[in-house]
């Protein structure tokens, strides 16, 4: 089983990295770094609020970015492409397949991530600010976030064409990034049926922005990454209701998998 | 028959528009079995459910009804398919990867390890011919390359049976007699190979067995002389005659006149109802027999009557 995993995760990372789209995200992120670093030197003193609002926005924004792009012809592609008959012919389990092309690209997000996070801790470094605790914090959050709009994207890809996949996804990410908004809008419907609808529809979304704390506020207290920040127990707790939104939509893709014809 | 290898009993498939307000029967109570050992040709024009029904005993497609078993396993069944090399219609394979890089994807989907899959990765390469083309990217290999990193990609498990939809296909005659080569080295290797195609020179020269699929309904199945035993058209008899054989023939019997070295020759083209024995017997009386060749229809026309008769329903 987890040798049939580790084939289709290699093949999903190898196809990643062959793709020049994954250099370009590169490419755009150490770009805009660097434009941090000019932003910053114009600014009054606020060169580290620069560095690491950009830092951050392209470990979360870009990583988010090319989650999508990967994740919504992840599981479409194989079927539009035909490459998924091969591969189905041979002793894997479709779960396995599923899960597989998951952890490929997970992997690859993974090192994505990495590097990002490498180009923000040398702009720090050119800068002569550290790479603090709040800032690797807000890196695991950022990676948290990147991995589980990954998995709406491919849960999207299993019955969805890629443009489709990439509305939705797109569609769900913003509206997660916005959870906070939308819970206190719910809070504070007065028809009881809206406020029902409202409730559902949040139980439906993943709440995105529990990854994206920085600016705003944890158990009534101001959080951000250039102050007082979470805990290592938040990431934590984030990361493991990460784990179950993941979870949960992987075991959707899978199901909805399982029963399709591959014509 | 011991158990067979491939059984598929009723199957049908019917498939939902994508609105879902029609629905296309592709296949409708197909039933044949193929045994242990055997060149099994699946023969259909296109669209007659070939692939479809391949594609069920892969487990690619649910059937509608109907049971299939493949190596003694209800599809799908990956300890069956762990036994089974497949290689689908006009194959589609990672374009980013080499022809190395595909062979050594499947041999870790079959679980060899590091040294198996080199060994027969590398043998497999040259077996199928892409030697010079072994650590090129897939999507620069032509149609027939292509397929044959498809064959190479299908018997990398070393399976004892060998499912090949449209093998043939793209290939050039040298191609297409490799590829015939290699199917009767795989049952000389006592492989059991079931292919469908629609190049019927080939299924004659290299099944034991076939089956004719037609509009989703499989017309008949059996040993591929016997489907050409129920076709018999005639028998054309060719004598020099010592007296008028008129008298003799039927009244059906067609009569041709050529000479040869200064005697008369005659060819008679008899139907298939004339009991040719006894004929012959009578003619040999009052001429000298030639020669007697019954007169069959080709597996293609056989194949063509079929698939106009399934066209007409």
């Amino acid at each position: 089983m987890t040798a049939r995993i580790w084939a289709i995760m290699l093949n999903t990372f190898r196809e990643a990295i062959r793709n020049k789209v994954l250099y370009g995200a590169l490419f755009v992120v150490v770009a805009a770094n660097f434009m941090a670093v000019v932003l910053g030197e114009m600014s009054l003193a606020e060169e580290a609020r620069v560095a690491r609002d950009v830092g951050l926005a392209g470990v979360s924004l870009f990583g988010a970015m090319t989650a999508i792009f990967l994740g919504v012809t992840l599981l479409y592609g194989e079927i539009q492409k035909k490459t998924i008959h091969v591969i189905l012919a041979k002793p894997i389990r479709r779960w396995e397949f599923v899960i597989g092309k998951y952890a490929g690209m997970g992997l690859t997000l993974t090192l994505l991530v990495v590097a990002f996070a490498a180009a923000l801790a040398a702009m720090l470094w050119f800068e002569g600010l550290p790479f603090d605790a709040a800032t690797a914090k807000a890196v695991v959050l950022g990676w948290c976030e990147v991995l589980t709009v990954a998995a709406i994207a491919i849960f999207f890809s299993s019955f969805s064409t890629p443009f489709l996949s990439g509305i939705f996804t797109f569609g769900l990410f913003f509206i997660g990034r916005s959870y906070a908004d939308l819970s206190y809008a719910a809070s504070k419907a007065k028809e009881p049926v809206l406020q029902t609808i409202a409730e559902i529809a949040l139980w439906l979304v993943p709440d995105l922005h529990t990854f994206a704390i920085s600016g705003g506020e944890v158990a009534g207290k101001h959080v951000t990454v250039h102050g007082d920040f979470v805990g290592w127990g938040y990431v934590a707790a984030a990361a493991g209701y990460g784990a179950a939104v993941i979870a949960v939509l992987l075991l959707l893709a899978v199901l909805i998998f399982q029963r399709r014809d591959f014509l | 028959m011991a158990e067979p290898v491939v059984s598929v009993e009723r199957l049908s498939k019917t498939f939902r528009t994508a609105m879902g307000l029609k629905t296309v029967r592709a296949v409708r109570d197909v039933s044949f079995e193929v045994a242990r050992g055997e060149i099994f040709g699946f023969v259909g024009p296109n669209g007659a459910g070939k692939t479809t029904t391949i594609r069920t005993l892969i487990g690619l497609i649910k059937p509608t009804t109907g049971r299939c078993t493949v190596l003694g396993a209800p599809v799908p069944s990956p300890a069956a398919r762990a036994r089974l090399g497949f290689l689908p219609e006009s194959p589609y394979f990672y374009e980013y990867l080499t022809v190395r890089e595909l062979l050594d994807l499947t041999g870790r989907l079959f679980g060899l390890d590091r040294a198996l899959r080199r060994r027969r990765g590398g043998e497999l390469i040259e077996r199928v011919g892409l030697g010079e083309a072994a650590d090129r990217p897939l999507r620069k290999l032509s149609k027939g390359m292509l397929q044959r990193a498809g064959l190479a990609q299908a018997l990398m498990n070393d399976p004892e049976l060998v499912i090949l939809d449209e093998p043939m296909s793209g290939l050039d005659p040298i191609g297409r007699k490799q590829v015939r080569d290699l199917i009767i080295e795989l049952q000389e290797a006592g492989k059991t190979v079931f292919f469908s195609t629609h190049i019927l020179t080939d299924v004659e020269a290299i099944c034991d067995r076939v089956a004719i699929i037609v509009a989703g309904k499989v017309d008949e199945v059996g040993p591929v002389a016997h489907v050409l035993d129920s076709s018999l058209t005639g028998t054309e008899v060719v004598v020099r005659p010592r007296a008028p054989i008129e008298p003799l023939l039927p009244a059906t019997a067609t009569l041709r006149h050529s000479g040869r070295d200064g005697e008369d020759e005659i060819t008679i083209t008899l139907g298939a109802d004339v009991d040719v024995t006894a004929l012959l017997v009578s003619l040999s009386q009052v001429a000298r027999v030639v020669s007697v060749v019954p007169r069959r229809e080709s597996l293609e026309d056989v194949f063509l009557r079929k698939a106009a008769k399934g066209d007409a329903a």
